[in-house]
């Protein structure tokens, strides 16, 4: 699978900030960052709903207003550092702003413009940059209580993380947000993309019909409740590939966003030339018909 | 014509016409707005391309507005006028657009509360 991330630049753009900023632990607060920056911050009323962020400028001065109808820190924090990025990114004057002077946002990996998913990335890089994120992972353990762990860690939404998570880990893992029976969209690590034969899980896929998750979806209660559940898997019913392998299926409802979070861990992979062997044996048993 | 590749080449020339207004080299800017001496010379080539931020060091730098370097108005202490909303604004909720509209006034009071204080 081929394996390129075209949003590295603005991760790695969401790092250089903090790092020139001289911060060494974790949580970063992108509000007082903001605010040092000379950008007046505000909250939203918590009645109002519509847009996650807003990036406006007035002559040489700069505000951002933010969302707080979702009563989540984490949430509150991704919508001001994807602001953030959309004033420090180059290249971003002429797309956010065009003719005017104000930008809207809605932050957190569903949109599709490039722009807009530039500034998800830089947020992501930003709030849990890798030189602080990684040292932070090694004693968080694995699977859904390490995002969880690291969430509160971070102050950073449990999506935003897991996401985070499969880009800064060595293990074959994925992220999947689900809402009912579709899929919408799929986060695998690098050394998951790697295996043999796997394929992308397409935005508005279906759920695997035996997964704990497609079970879980039917209850929309269990989602509101932010219920979990976990299971066993298999690797080749979410991606393909020629190979049926055991996989850890952990799932939670995301609460009022509507949706699901799936992490999904290949902590088992069969070595690759275990793999070949085994095809060579099954191969030589086969009986061919001439 | 393409747009963005427009406001890229606004922004050059207005770069260098106040970096000439003020007398400075290249160099001497980057050094004033705390850039790599090469970063001008990037800038008034449109081969970079700058964020907000570098904008409005850059405005600092030279004691011109952003919108002078952004072409929207030809003084270079100027502010431009009324102001004009995003070309998404439409499908913002009312409750968006009013929030927009009176944190823009906030903003263009703090705009005028600094031009005369001479900050």
């Amino acid at each position: 699978m081929k394996d390129s991330d075209p949003y590295i630049l603005a991760s790695m753009a969401g790092e250089k900030a903090v790092k020139e900023r001289g911060i060494t632990s974790l949580p970063i607060d992108p509000i007082q960052i903001a605010r040092d920056l000379g950008i007046t911050v505000i909250p939203k009323p918590a009645e109002s709903k519509g847009v996650s962020g807003m990036l406006l400028r007035n002559g040489d001065e700069y505000g951002i207003a933010y969302a707080t109808h979702i009563k989540n820190v984490g949430f509150q924090h991704f919508s001001v550092a994807h602001e953030l990025g959309h004033f420090l990114l180059p290249g971003h004057v002429d797309a956010v702003l065009g003719s005017s002077h104000v930008h809207e946002s809605r932050a957190g990996f569903t949109s599709g413009e490039r722009f807009e998913m530039e500034a998800d990335h830089f947020a992501a890089g930003f709030l849990m940059p890798k030189s602080l994120f990684v040292p932070a992972m090694r004693s968080a353990g694995d699977g859904l209580s390490a995002i969880e762990s690291l969430k509160t860690r971070c102050s950073t939404s449990l999506t935003a993380t897991a996401i985070r998570f499969t880009q800064c880990t060595l293990d074959p893992m994925a992220i999947v947000v689900s809402t009912g029976v579709q899929i919408d969209y799929c986060f695998m690590s690098k050394a998951l993309k790697e295996v043999d034969g796997i394929d992308w899980i397409r935005k508005r896929a279906y759920l695997p019909k035996n997964s704990a998750t497609y079970a879980f979806n039917q209850d929309s209660d269990r989602v509101q409740c932010s219920e979990k559940a976990e299971d066993t898997s298999d690797l080749q019913d979410w991606f393909g590939g020629p190979h049926r392998i055991e996989i850890m299926e952990e799932v939670i409802g995301l609460g009022s966003y509507g949706k699901t979070l799936t992490v999904l861990t290949a902590s088992n992979l069969p070595d690759p030339e275990d793999v070949e062997e085994e095809d060579q044996l099954i191969d030589s048993w086969t009986p061919r018909f001439r | 014509m393409n747009p963005s590749s427009s406001t890229t080449q606004i922004f050059a020339d207005r770069l260098r016409a106040a970096r000439e207004l003020r007398q400075l080299k290249q160099d001497e800017l980057a050094k004033r707005a705390g850039f790599q001496a090469s970063a001008i010379s990037h800038f008034e080539t449109g081969t970079r391309k700058p964020s907000f931020e570098n904008l409005r060091r850059l405005a600092d730098a030279l004691q011109v507005t952003t919108d002078y370097l952004l072409g929207r108005v030809d003084d270079p202490t100027g502010l431009s006028g009324a102001d004009t909303l995003h070309r998404h604004f439409n499908l913002l909720t009312s409750d968006d657009r009013e929030i927009a509209e009176s944190f823009l006034k906030m903003l263009a009071d703090k705009a005028r509360g600094r031009t005369k204080t001479g900050e």
